[in-house]
């Protein structure tokens, strides 16, 4: 099971760090989504299936770590926050420069 | 006094913003309101500050869960330094706002987005917690984008992109350190850590876990291969903003390395200490060379703080108590004198015909400009080193504590480069107030007003003039660095 998850998270940051490198700016946003999909699965693969019962629940057997779902679920927060932000300057620089290949976007090139 | 005021220069920022945004149809009232709420915060800093140097550090446990289990608030001495430093700037930063003529002051929430980023930063500069340092650079990276974005100037939204891009990618790198750290010591306070790291540096996942943490730190500090975003961000920002990304923001990233190299990794320190000293040798030369090659006053100016970061460096690597304090020493003075400089620049770009610091659209502009000709040669003297100015004790204290440690190639190094900081600035200021303008071109009567930068160079002559209170702080501090034991004890109570 360990495997299966650390070859799952490499997957993903394989496939994003592809998807970054390309060109096209809305490309490389996708890549950055999937990069911090991957990071989140990390943190979950912490500690978040360890135990069986759920914190502060009076049940039989080992608790399980509160805390790496409370990061997994402040970072999904956050980065949705992120995420939104970033596709509304990617909407910005389309209205902008009416392209979405990063080298037509060079003003400050210059 | 108790361990809420701690608290404050965090809170009041935050419930300002969310206030501020709620009256976004009053502009008047919200800029006075945001103003009063930034110098209240700011009150509430030199408080913490005082507490912290005359009675020890404050710390608040958030929510009341003990110390290693909840999240603290830590205002020791160099988190309560770096956040007065943090908010005084930023206080001058928002009177030139007032002051301003650009229509991106005008944005309804330019005000609140100018109160979260104070807030980002004190928070990450107080925290004791590595997840929480995550949540409030995120904060600080937010609000930084949109000021940016929504500059006068066309590229505003490139340079926001490119920034906003870097940020969350670096970010990225922050949490995998938090996973790997929590893994290898299932805990994420900042004290709690340092002592399991102290005692057992074995697990593999902390070399890397290590790494990500500095590459984080490098890319908020613009450290030299993670620099190229920053000249286009500070250039394209609207002039308050850039003033505040180019002189406090890029401290977050200083003060991570004196967190790791004191209080996190202090078994693995002395690598850290030989990375940071290269770093800074390569800075410090890179960025004088790249800000003499410069066409645009405040590209040269974001350059240069590329350089001035690496003489920080190169002293937290020496890492010897004087080192550390004329670091710390650094650090405060080219928040003042860049945020200066940045003002100055803007302030003559303001009077252009053209609304740009582009050299060739404000050379001789400076003609009829004689009060800001001395404030800029004043800042300029301040930032090359040279007395009677702020910039000058930084500099000799670095020098100091280099000869002490016997480190003589980059004392070369830093010798030369401090050289190349006067040729530059000679040269921008020999561009704009010397050479004669062109045929018909004038600088326009009306422009930003220029009370945030008088003052900002009036605290760098009296912090030049009047430098032991400032040198005293610093090497309280440095002493406080100098033992990691403290920092645990007044976290976890011991």
């Amino acid at each position: 099971m360990d495997l299966l998850k650390a070859l799952a998270i490499g997957a993903m940051f394989g496939v994003g760090v592809f998807q970054m490198l390309r060109r096209n700016v809305i490309r490389s946003t996708i890549g950055l989504i999937i990069i911090s999909n991957a990071v989140n699965l990390f943190l979950l693969a912490t500690g978040a299936y360890q135990g069986v019962a759920a914190a502060y629940v009076n049940e039989a057997g080992q608790r399980s770590d509160a805390l790496p779902q409370a990061l997994v679920l402040t970072a999904i927060v956050i980065s949705m926050a992120g995420f939104s932000l970033v596709l509304a300057l990617l909407y910005m620089l389309s209205t902008r420069y009416h392209t979405s290949d990063s080298d037509e976007i060079a003003e400050l090139k210059n | 006094m108790n361990a809420h005021v701690v608290l404050l220069p965090v809170l009041i920022p935050l419930t300002g913003a969310a206030v501020g945004l709620l009256v976004w149809r009053w502009p008047r009232v919200q800029r006075a309101w945001s103003f009063g709420a930034l110098l209240t915060s700011f009150a509430a800093a030199i408080a913490l500050l005082w507490a912290a140097w005359t009675r020890g550090p404050v710390v608040f446990q958030l929510g009341g869960w003990a110390a290693p289990f909840g999240i603290s608030l830590v205002g020791d001495l160099l988190g309560a330094t770096m956040a007065l430093m943090a908010q005084g700037v930023l206080v001058t930063g928002m009177i030139y706002a007032l002051g301003c003529r650009d229509k991106a002051i005008t944005y309804p929430a330019f005000f609140p987005l100018f109160l979260t980023l104070t807030a980002g930063l004190t928070g990450t500069f107080l925290t004791g917690d590595v997840f929480n340092l995550f949540v409030f650079a995120e904060l600080l990276v937010s609000s930084g984008a949109i000021l940016t974005a929504i500059a006068d100037d066309r590229a505003g939204a490139e340079a926001a992109y490119k920034y906003f891009f870097i940020s969350l990618f670096a970010a990225i790198f922050l949490l995998s350190a938090v996973g790997g750290l929590y893994v290898s010591y299932g805990t994420l306070n900042m004290a709690d850590l340092a002592v399991r790291i102290a005692a057992d540096p074995s697990p593999p996942l902390l070399a890397m876990a290590m790494m990500l943490m500095f590459v984080f730190f490098m890319v908020k500090s613009a450290v030299v291969p993670f620099h190229f975003w920053q000249p286009d961000f500070h250039a394209a920002a609207p002039t308050p903003v850039s003033a505040m990304l180019s002189s406090v923001v890029v401290k977050l990233g200083v003060y991570g390395f004196l967190r790791m190299t004191t209080l996190l990794f202090v078994p693995q320190a002395a690598t850290l200490r030989g990375l940071l000293v290269v770093l800074g040798v390569v800075g410090v030369l890179f960025g004088g060379l790249a800000a003499l090659g410069t066409h645009n006053a405040k590209r040269m100016l974001a350059y240069s703080t590329l350089a001035q970061i690496g003489f920080i460096l190169v002293g937290i690597g020496w890492g010897t108590p004087i080192a550390l304090a004329a670091a710390i020493v650094l650090t405060v003075n080219h928040s003042l004198i860049k945020a200066a400089m940045l003002m100055l620049a803007g302030a003559v770009a303001s009077r252009a015909p053209i609304k740009s610091a582009a050299f060739a659209n404000i050379t001789g502009l400076g003609k009829s400009l004689p009060g800001m000709g001395a404030l800029f040669l004043l800042g300029g003297l301040a930032l090359a080193g040279i007395p009677p100015t702020n910039g000058f004790i930084g500099k000799l204290a670095l020098f100091r504590g280099g000869v002490l440690a016997a480190e003589y190639p980059a004392l070369a190094a830093i010798g030369v480069a401090s050289i190349i900081t006067v040729v530059y600035v000679v040269a921008a200021f020999e561009r704009i107030w010397w050479v004669p303008p062109a045929e018909g071109v004038k600088a326009k009567p009306g422009g930003d007003r220029l009370l945030a930068p008088a003052l900002l160079i009036g605290l760098c002559l009296l912090l030049g003039l009047w430098a032991e209170p400032l040198l005293r702080l610093a090497s309280d501090v440095a002493v406080w660095l100098g033992d990691p034991g403290l920092y645990i004890a007044a976290v976890l109570g011991g």
